[in-house]
């Protein structure tokens, strides 16, 4: 569904990703591995049209998006989350979900005049489900800023999918989770999966990545070092040197 | 003729880059504006003007409006920046706005609303370089304008304090772990800004010879222009920005027409803010 | 009402305008220090109008502020490009830029000013502003409303749920401007002339300052601010000569005590629920 095709990435002359291919199929886990500063929140931000690629493609169901603005590729179907989560900080919980919704409701100008429809009353149901789902039905009515670490990732997710997105793409998603917090998680992210989404998940911790995921690329100072199974990319020598031989970087 | 109107561009121009220095010192530092900048030059026309009706020879008058409008910009900082410095960056500009209208209206109730002449405490010689006129006046507006320039330039360069200045405008929070006293940096800073606007005060008063409660709103906002100009948080640049914008003023004037000078000036801040907002000389941003 | 206090009460009504028009654009993060200069465009478009074309006022209204609205998109887009203070600078340029025109141009009367314009009615006033509050209340329970607010929260996350910043920022900036054009056509027929000098930084400065002190997340505080700012010049009146130092103090305390404003949007959520649902939609 996703293709990346000979993607590279230059910050005035400083290469952050060369020549990347990656192919994700539907319904995949697929984990991006890498060292910090590898380049992996950079193809994150290209995938999403945060900057445009330098050189190459990317495919989504056949349909190039490169150079389509931010929303247009979210409105196609590709959420993602942050690496440092960024919540609408004057918004409650459920108004943080109510929002990402807009896509699929009126919300333009006519959306002032707008009384309560089949529609609204779906979405409504909707964004009550995503809660309950995320556990976060008891802060529903809370401002997102004080919520609980954990919490807080759990809402971005949530609004992630309040898209109805066909990718997801997770920014460390696990990032300072405590062990129980990180399994649950995964729980969760190993039922999207039954939902019919696809996700592309950047991670740190190498436990989870090869727990969950069905492919995994690697990435090392912007290029890609290997791709495949969590088996094979244990066994890559490669690997092992530029990435698991200093997990504790 | 060109030459003639080139010189009373620059004696012009000269007090706009001290304006202009001092929008630059406090946004460099703070990024903040201080609105209330050119009522600061202002009162230190009218303190020029009050201490030259004493009897004061020029230069002491100077000084002292110098010191005077110093300290009112360390006043501003202590009312209208310090208690805001983690406010959005709009409180300070409309707490100075605010302290702006104070100042025009106690400078109303102090001097008068109709224009103050200015006394004149010394004979004005007239210089004939060729077909190029120059009175003493503006040799002394030159002189003492670039003077203070160099010096200020000077200053934050090659002395420790000016190093601490600059650390700070650049990382404060670093510079305070460093030893540097953040609050001291922003006295003086605002001290130095204060001063060059009272300096640039009674200058201009030397030439129009008539003040004002409000000579101070069009000559803030030049400023505030000649710093964009010349780029925001560059000394050189607000030095170089305010000349250029003297020598446009004057030559528009003189071949073309005086009522568009204004559109003309704040059109070019406006295309300079959106199309090149590091001005002339600044840093590009990251 | 006696002429004084219909006088006051216009005024005001000009200023909530203004104040909502500084407000509509603050809606997405974009703060303008030139909405003198779209008053001063709606001002001399309707004034023109109705005194050289002989309209009717209320279409001389509607005109001088679409005039408004569109110079408001010109601006607009290239100052999409900014933001913070360097955003607050340009508009600042822009509004001197369009006094400085009128004080030149002859057609409105240059530096004579413009004499004639006439008609506004406390009733036309306040029915602006009437349909303005409607708009905002709407808007502040609409889908829409929570897009404006994911937009000024965090521009790039809004973009990857799918929302157009691009259009939502232009769309409030000529809103903005939309309403400044018509408080400003609203007041050149309240005053019967008008000269460059009624749109100086001074008046677009107060409009900020109405949101900003009266609480710029909700626009009850904007109105709530212009209508504090209107009257306390007039209870300062006994101060006579030193009223407007005694205003820029009051001006400058409140600004250090109450740096947040007066009326925040959980104050309005709460009185909003203490009513009783009465006036909550069934929208989100």
């Amino acid at each position: 569904m996703l293709e990346i095709k000979n993607i590279s990435k230059s910050f005035g002359g400083l290469m952050a990703l060369r020549d990347i291919s990656l192919d994700v199929a539907e319904r995949q886990i697929y984990g991006l591995i890498g060292p910090n500063g590898a380049g992996k929140t950079t193809l994150f931000n290209l995938i999403t049209g945060y900057y445009p690629a330098t050189e190459g493609a990317i495919r989504f169901f056949g349909q190039e998006i490169t150079g389509l603005r931010a929303h247009k590729i979210a409105r196609l179907g590709i959420a993602r989350t942050f690496q440092n989560i960024r919540l609408f900080g004057t918004m409650t919980v459920k108004e943080n979900i109510q929002v990402a919704q807009n896509i699929h409701a009126r919300s333009g100008v006519s959306s002032l005049f707008q009384m309560y429809s089949a529609r609204e009353r779906r979405l409504r149901q909707e964004a009550d489900e995503l809660m309950n789902r995320l556990g976060l039905w008891e802060k529903r009515d809370e401002q997102s800023p004080s919520l609980s670490y954990g919490e807080q990732r759990r809402l971005e997710i949530a609004r992630a999918l309040a898209l109805k997105p066909k990718l997801l793409l997770l920014d460390e998603p696990a990032a300072g989770m405590n062990e129980a917090e990180s399994a649950d998680l995964l729980e969760r992210i190993r039922e999207l999966r039954e939902t019919g989404i696809t996700v592309l998940l950047i991670e740190h911790d190498m436990k989870v990545v090869m727990g969950i995921c069905d492919r995994i690329a690697v990435l090392s100072f912007g290029e890609l070092i290997t791709q495949g199974t969590p088996e094979e990319i244990q066994a890559n020598d490669a690997v092992i040197d530029a990435y698991l031989g200093r997990e504790d970087d | 003729m060109f030459l003639q109107q080139l010189i009373n561009g620059l004696t012009l121009g000269s007090t706009y880059s001290l304006l202009a220095i001092g929008f630059t010192l406090v946004l460099g530092l703070l990024q903040m504006l201080n609105i209330a900048h050119g009522d600061v030059f202002m009162i230190g026309a009218f303190l020029g003007l009050t201490f030259s009706l004493l009897g004061m020879p020029l230069y002491l008058a100077l000084i002292l409006a110098m010191i005077g409008a110093g300290l009112l910009a360390v006043i501003i900082e202590r009312l209208c920046f310090r208690p805001l410095r983690k406010a959005h960056f709009l409180m300070p500009l409309l707490s100075t706005i605010a302290f702006g209208i104070l100042l025009q209206n106690v400078a109303t109730q102090m001097w008068g609303s109709e224009p103050s002449r200015y006394p004149q405490t010394m004979e004005i010689a007239q210089f004939h370089l060729g077909s190029v006129q120059i009175s003493s006046i503006d040799i002394i507006i030159l002189v003492v304008s670039l003077g203070f320039m160099i010096g200020i330039d000077l200053f934050v360069r090659k002395t420790r304090f000016g190093r601490a200045m600059r650390a700070t405008s650049e990382k404060p929070q670093t510079a305070s772990i460093l030893g540097v006293d953040v609050n001291m940096v922003i006295i003086v800073t605002f001290f130095a800004s204060g001063a060059l606007a009272g300096i640039a005060g009674v200058l201009t008063a030397l030439v129009y010879l008539q003040i004002t409660p409000f000579i101070g709103i069009r000559q803030g906002l030049i400023g505030m222009v000649a710093m964009v100009i010349g780029g925001v948080g560059s000394l050189r640049g607000a030095m170089i920005g305010g000349l250029m914008i003297g020598i446009i003023e004057i030559m528009n004037d003189a071949y073309f027409t005086a009522s568009y000078r204004d559109i003309i000036l704040f059109g070019l801040f406006f295309v300079f803010i959106v199309f090149k907002p590091e001005g002339l000389f600044g840093a590009k941003e990251r | 009402m006696s002429v004084y206090m219909q006088g006051i009460v216009a005024l005001m009504g000009v200023n909530i305008l203004m104040a909502l028009s500084v407000y509509a654009m603050i809606t997405t993060d974009q703060v303008s220090l030139g909405n003198a200069g779209f008053m001063a465009i709606g001002a001399y478009a309707s004034a023109y109008l109705t005194v050289k074309v002989g309209m009717p006022i209320l279409p001389a209204l509607l005109s001088g502020a679409f005039l408004s609205f569109i110079i408001g998109i010109g601006v607009g887009i290239p100052a999409l490009r900014l933001e913070g203070l360097y955003l607050v600078m340009a508009t600042f340029g822009f509004g001197e830029v369009v006094r400085t025109f009128f004080l030149n141009f002859e057609p409105t009367g240059g530096a004579y000013g413009f004499r004639g314009p006439m008609g506004t009615t406390l009733l036309l006033i306040y029915g602006w502003v009437f349909s303005m509050v409607l708009l905002f209340w709407l808007l502040s329970h609409s889908r829409m409303g929570r897009s404006l607010d994911a937009v000024r929260d965090d521009p790039e996350v809004a973009s990857s749920i799918g929302l157009n910043v691009t259009l939502l920022k232009l769309g409030t900036f000529g809103l903005g401007a939309f309403i400044a054009g018509a408080a400003g056509g609203l007041y050149a027929h309240y005053m019967f002339y008008i000269e460059s000098n009624n749109f100086n930084i001074l008046v677009s400065s107060m409009a900020i300052l109405y949101v900003i002190l009266g609480g710029m997340y909700t626009f009850w505080g904007a109105i709530l601010g212009a209508v504090i700012f209107s009257i306390l010049p007039e209870l300062l009146r006994f101060m006579a000569d030193w009223r407007l130092s005694f205003y820029g103090a009051i001006l400058v305390v409140m600004i250090i005590l109450r740096p947040y404003g007066i009326i925040t949007r959980p104050m309005v959520k709460w009185v909003e629920n203490w009513i009783g649902g009465l006036f909550t939609r069934t929208g989100p």
